[in-house]
Order: C-alpha cells, then structure tokens, then sequence
C-alpha cells in the first residue's frame, strides 16, 4: 500500500506545483463562478420539481421516491461509463507508464495506485453535480443531518463499485482483444453503452410520470411508480439507503450501506487478484503497434481535391486523413450523433395539437426556439472539433510556420474544411426537425437563412479563437476546449447568438401577429423589420472576418514568443 | 549479469526479436548495435521489464524477470532513450520518487543526489520544474535517477541523445569507471565510435537476430575484415550498403 500511495506523489506534487498565479487565478474564480451556478441551477430546478411533486396529493412522495431511483440508477451507470474511459487510460495509455513499470514495484500496486486515480478523475464530476439533487431531497422532505452524511456514506461505496468494475470489465478486455484493435473497439464499446443509456431514458419518457392519463388506469399508473428496481444493483442499495434515511429509518438505511461497502472491499480484492494475475500481460499486449481499421487511398483524396493549390489540398488531404485516423475523434462523433438523434426525436414526439394555445402560432414560436437550439448544437460540435484543430498541430506546428503560406491562409483553410461539413449537419437539423413542427413556409426559409449565416460565423469563432488561445501541449482535444480560450468562444458566441435571436425575434412576432390579426406592416415596421434584418447580417459577416484575423495576429505573435 | 534465453517478442506476424541467446558478465560494457528497427530497443524494454517475452526468458543476476520482475528491477538501472519525466515535479521531487520506490534511506538519498547532482552539473537547477529543464538535462536527470540506488547493472539506450560534447565526454568516463567498479552495463547505441571507443564487447542484432558478437577484433575476424573500423564491420556483417 505503502508504495501505491508513493505512486500517487507525482500528480499530487504536480498539482501543488501548478502554483497559482495571477492570470491562473483569475481562470479559476470564471469556472469557479461557471460551475457554481451550474451547481445553482440544478439546485434549483430540483427543489422545484420536488416541490411540485408534494403539492400532488398521495402520489407526491411515490414520484419523488421513482425520480431519486432514476437519478441513481442514471448517477451510476455514468459512473461505470465514465470509469471504463478513464480506467482503459490510466492502466495502458497513460504516459508515466513506461517509467513506472521499469521501477521495482509490482504490476498489483501499479494497478491499485492508478485505480485510485481512476476512481477520482471518473466520479468527482458526477458527485459534484448529483449533490445538490440528493441537498434537496433533504431539505424538501425535512431531513435530520443523518440523511447528509448518508450521501457520503451510499455515494463513496458507489463509486468505488464502479470503478471496480470498470477496471475488471478493462483488464480481461485487454486481454482478450487482439492488441491492435484495444483502443477502437474500446471507445466503440463504451460510446454503444452510452447511447443505450441515453435511448432507454428517452424511450422510458419519464415526462409521462406526471400525466396520469397517458396510463390506462391509475392502478397500473401506481404499479409502474412503485415497482422497485433489481435488488441486485448498487444503484438500489443506495437508493434503499437514502429513502430510509428520509424516512428516518437509520437501521435500515445503516444496513443497505454495509451492503453497499461490503460489496465495495469485495471488488477491490477481486480487481487486484485479477491484475496480479493478468496486468502486466495486458500491459505489454498494449504496448504493441496499431493496425489502422480502414484503409484509404491517398489517390482519391488528391484526385478530389485536385482543384484546389499546392498548398492548400496538402493542409485539406492532410486533415482529412489525420482526422479519419484519430479513433478519439470517432468517438466525439458518435456521441454527438447520439444526441442529435435524441434532440430530433424530442421533436417528433412533441404533442403540439394538445396545446391551448393556436397551433401555428407555437409550431413557429417553437421553430424560433429550435433555431437557439440548432445554433447551440453547432456551437458544442464546433467546439469540440474546429476550436481544437489548430492546438492539435501540436509539436508540428514548426510544419505550418516553415511551410509557404501566411497563417491568414492556414486559418481560412482550417474555416473551410470545417465549415462544409458543419453547415450541412446544421441545415439538416434545422431542416428535419421544422418538418416535425410542420412550420410555415416563411419560418422554414428564415430558420434556413439564419443557419446559413450563423454557421460560417461560428466557425470562425471557432478557428480565430482556437489560434488565439492555443495548447499546443495537449493531447486530447476534448481537453484543449476545457481552457481558457474555449470559454472566451464558448461565451462569444453564445452571446452573438443571442444577438441575432433578439435582432430576428421582434420583426419575426411582429410579422406573425399581423398575420394572425389580418392587418398589413406600417411604413415604420416594415423599416425596423429590415434594419434589425440587416444589423443581424453584419454583425454575421463581422463574426466571419474579425475572429479570423484576432486569431492570425495572436497566432504570430504566439509563434514569435517560442511559446509553440 | 544478463542471461537471455531463446528470448523473442512478435508483434502479431512481425517477429520483433527472434530466438535471442546472450550473455553478459559482470563488470562488462556491453556495446548492441544495429539498424533502425533491428529490435534493440525491445530487448532493452524486455530486460527492463517493461514488455513481457512472447517466448524465452531474462535472468538479471540469476533472477528470473518474468517470476521475480520486483526483485530483478532492483538490479536495474535502466535509461531509455525517450523518457518520461513528470513535467510538473522538480529535479529534486522527482528523484526523491524514485527513491521512494527503491526504499532508498533519507540519508543516503542525500547523499547520492548531492554526489549526481553535481556530476551531472544540475545542483543549481535541481529545484526547479522539470519543464524548464532542456533536452540535455531531462537526460542527464534521467541518468541520475538511474544510478540513485547504486544498481549492479545499469541498461541504457541511446545514452548521448541531446547531450552536449562535455556530457558526452563525462558519460563515456562515468560508464568507463563504474565497469571499473564492477557494474556491467548493457547499452544500446547508433554511434558506432562510441561503441567502440567504450565497449568490451559488441553485438550486432539485425532483423530481430543476433548476428555477431564479440570483442572488435573477433568482429573484424567474423566478418573477414583486415584492418577496419567498427562501421566497415557493422555495414559488411548487416548487408548493407555503405552511403557515399
């Protein structure tokens, strides 16, 4: 135990040494303030739903029970998901591997010492963020402190259940699949866990648990609310723990904990027998070289792109193919085709001829809405893949700096490459999901226009501001945007989003309404109608140009500095 | 000091070490050379413990690596060629880590850093991040992790990477002295006149084969030079044409 723990020294000390200067500190008090109102928000919107839940009469209780089950059993299969990721990178992909293997240290305290790591990195998020829904429970149900420190005591053993898990499932992986083929299948494996997850929620559609009348009957409504989940599961210890502590039935909420940890020692023994046995074997099968799964033929990327410059279709082909072989980008991919499918499928099962209110006014008023929305899935995908595109040249940035072009051309070369795909995606769902919403042929051309517009403008906040604010130190790009400088664009735009939501919003209503009235446009509505239009287009050309070249001239003056 | 039996490694269908039979006496330098890709450096990573031998075995010692890997890594003192550093740690942090896991005593810890960090000329930036350190440094940081434990045996691949001339010259006279002492080390290199400037003896590994071995005389007799340096030797012994 003693040398697992010396194991551990080097990221401590490293965090320690981090320091905490001037500009460090002024990043750690935004994302403080960031993730505390997260943290608010999640408070608040729970406290709400609770309290809704205790005004419905003999049912409150019985949802509010099925809702904490469902945040459980959700806590922890984000828990082995997020553990399988980070396990499959401590125990074979991390750096410091090759050191620590060479030291006298056994294969079994290697594991244990980077399971704890493991452990720490998969769950402090999810604890953080699930601690104000469990804050509420207690303070809506009136809850003694024993309730509070039931948290700790049923979330600790979860997520070291978890973990276990997860680094069990990893080690006899690794030692079944061929080596070559580890790190493919692995993220296809955990992203087909995740997309499982996401669909079973959205097809359980737990929005039904407040609508009565969508059940035959109420006996079959309650049977569904109070069935209980497999006493086999964690998720269910530790929701049998904290009901009873809400009850305030310590006894039983003390006897689901033991059960939880008792389960928890039994883990960790059997995950280090296992390593002891097989660890070091995996470790070295990982070490072997990767074999590419898909073949391409460098011909028919040249031949496409044959009418573009020298220069150019060598940076395009070159990013294609660098893109196409990277399996971490795959997995991005995946989880963001996850969630698109989710966001679309939400808008066909939206039950629009229900509402009150008269249907063509709230199709287009939710048209509008589905607008905000689009521009913030662009947002997140361009964040995750152009932001990042020119801090993952990386130590090869020297290519880019010696090659014959200006960094103006490398940057709109980057624009373009990532505009085409990322505005087709974009048109696409602005286009499938206004066919759900049925909407009116002049919302379907605006909501087309705009995206036309605000996809280039977002793009090259993207690339301007990921040249402005470069890692060229990283490794994982879906680390590179949780910086400084994907919060600056992260924040840009959302803000020139919002811009031109306002500018369209009040000319857009302003059109409707006369519709609806039957009345015609004043001379002074029709002028404000085509200035707001046009201040909207130039604020779009503005966000095309200025963060291209913000970017180019922070870029060279990074370069000129060495810090690259 | 260094048995290696019927030792290979595949990487699916390539044989990256094949059938490999050395051995290495103590007090010896022990020169391995050979083309890029020869499979010098996965022999080095299975006498380091850090690959496992698809077949055959390494005895540090007497010390079987794959029964004993704890108790054969205490022997070692082993320098990579492109190593790993925790970046964020400072020369001191990070050779106090390895100190730790050697269960090396407070006392002789200082001892033996004061004694490295003035022979690698890194005493006055030892409490510094290793970040800051250059390419030369983080190597000679690296050498002096190695020998923080006093190791009988010390395996080193491609020692004079990103040093300077005085770092070269140091380094050959250190490993010169410590075989004096009776420390065999086993070093993997491209320069050819280092090898023989130093090494009692050389291996020539070509294709995952040993091919030769021997003193650079018995090389030359091998390969049926007269009077010629080591690179006529490895060039003729490997099959490969000299570059104009």
């Amino acid at each position: 135990m003693k040398q697992a723990i010396i194991l551990l020294n080097p990221r401590l000390l490293s965090f320690k040494n981090k320091g905490f200067a001037k500009d460090r500190s002024i990043r750690l008090i935004i994302f403080a303030g960031i993730g505390l109102s997260f943290w608010a928000g999640i408070f608040a919107i729970c406290y709400r739903v609770l309290m809704y839940f205790q005004r419905v009469e003999d049912l409150g209780n019985i949802l509010a029970y099925k809702l904490l089950s469902m945040v459980l059993l959700i806590f922890f299969s984000l828990l082995i998901f997020s553990s399988i990721l980070t396990s499959l990178s401590n125990l074979y992909m991390s750096k410091d591997l090759t050191l620590v293997h060479s030291l006298p240290v056994s294969s079994e305290k290697i594991f244990l010492a980077k399971c704890i790591e493991s452990t720490i990195d998969s769950s402090w998020m999810v604890v953080v963020y699930t601690i104000p829904v469990f804050i509420s429970y207690g303070i809506v149900f009136k809850a003694g402190p024993f309730f509070y420190m039931d948290i700790v005591l049923s979330l600790f053993p979860l997520c070291i259940i978890a973990s276990a898990l997860s680094s069990i499932m990893v080690l006899v992986v690794v030692i079944i699949l061929p080596a070559s083929r580890i790190r493919s299948i692995f993220v296809f494996l955990g992203l087909a866990l995740l997309i499982i997850l996401y669909m079973t929620f959205r097809l359980l559609r737990p929005e039904r648990l407040v609508n009565p009348e969508d059940f035959a009957s109420l006996l079959s409504y309650m049977d569904n609310l109070s069935a209980p989940s497999s006493s086999l599961l964690p998720s269910t210890w530790a929701f049998d723990s904290l009901k009873a502590a809400l009850t305030g039935d310590v006894s039983y909420a003390l006897f689901n904990v033991t059960l939880s940890i008792s389960c928890a020692v039994f883990l960790i023994f059997l995950s280090i027998l296992i390593a002891k046995a097989i660890y070091f074997k995996g470790f070295s099968k990982s070490q072997a070289s990767i074999v590419r799964l898909f073949q391409h033929k460098r011909e028919r990327l040249d031949k496409l792109f044959s009418f573009l410059s020298g220069p150019t279709k060598s940076f395009v082909v070159k990013e294609i193919k660098t893109f196409l072989r990277d399996q971490t980008q795959w997995s991005q991919i995946f989880l963001i085709g996850a969630l698109i499918v989710i966001y679309t499928y939400n808008f066909s099962v939206l039950p629009i001829e229900q509402s009150p209110i008269k249907t063509v006014y709230l199709q287009n008023l939710l048209s509008f809405l589905n607008v905000a929305l689009a521009a913030f899935v662009l947002i997140s995908v361009t964040a995750r893949f152009a932001f990042p595109s020119i801090s993952i040249e990386g130590s090869s940035f020297w290519i880019v700096r010696s090659a014959p072009i200006p960094i103006r051309t490398f940057l709109w070369i980057k624009f373009f490459i990532y505009l085409f795909p990322l505005l087709i995606l974009s048109e696409i769902l602005i286009v499938v999901t206004n066919l759900f919403l049925n909407v009116t042929p002049f919302m379907m051309y605006l909501s087309i226009i705009t995206i036309l517009f605000m996809t280039p403008g977002v793009v090259s906040l993207g690339i301007g501001l990921g040249a402005a604010y470069p890692d060229f130190n990283s490794e994982n790009p879906a680390h590179i945007v949780t910086g400084f400088g994907g919060l600056v664009f992260m924040i840009i735009s959302a803000a020139y989003i919002g811009a031109v939501i306002v500018l369209e919003a009040g000319p857009v209503y302003t059109i409707f309404m006369s519709g609806i009235r039957g009345e015609s446009l004043s001379y002074f509505q029709l002028l404000w109608i085509i200035g707001s239009f046009f201040t909207a287009f130039v604020i779009s050309v503005l966000a095309i140009i200025l963060p291209i070249r913000f970017g180019e001239k922070r870029l060279i003056a990074h370069s000129s500095t060495g810090n690259s | 000091m260094i048995d290696l039996i019927n030792l290979s490694k595949h990487f699916g269908n390539i044989k990256a070490v094949d059938r490999l039979n050395l051995s290495v006496s103590s007090g010896e330098l022990f020169g391995f050379i050979g083309p890029n890709g020869a499979g010098k450096t996965t022999t080095i990573q299975m006498i380091g413990g850090l690959l496992a031998p698809s077949e055959g075995s390494v005895m540090i010692d007497g010390i079987d690596m794959a029964k004993e890997p704890e108790k054969a890594k205490r022997k070692i003192g082993l320098i990579p060629d492109r190593p790993f550093l925790y970046e964020k740690l400072t020369g001191i942090e990070f050779l106090k880590f390895t100190a730790d896991l050697y269960e090396i005593g407070e006392e002789v810890f200082l001892e033996n850093t004061e004694k490295l960090l003035n022979m690698f000329s890194l005493i006055d930036r030892a409490h510094e991040l290793i970040e800051s350190y250059s390419h030369g440094m983080k190597q000679r940081l690296i050498m002096s992790a190695a020998l923080l434990h006093n190791p009988p045996l010390i395996v080193v691949d491609e020692p004079m990477v990103g040093l300077d001339p005085k770092g070269i010259k140091m380094v050959k006279n250190l490993f010169r002295s410590l075989v004096k002492k009776g420390t065999t080390i086993f070093m993997s290199t491209h320069t050819l006149r280092l090898a023989e400037d130093v090494c009692d003896r050389i291996g020539i590994i070509n294709n995952g084969k040993l091919i030769a071995t021997g003193t650079i005389n018995e090389l030359k007799h091998t390969a049926q030079i007269g009077e010629a340096d080591l690179e006529r030797v490895f060039f003729q012994l490997t099959e490969e044409e000299i570059p104009l």
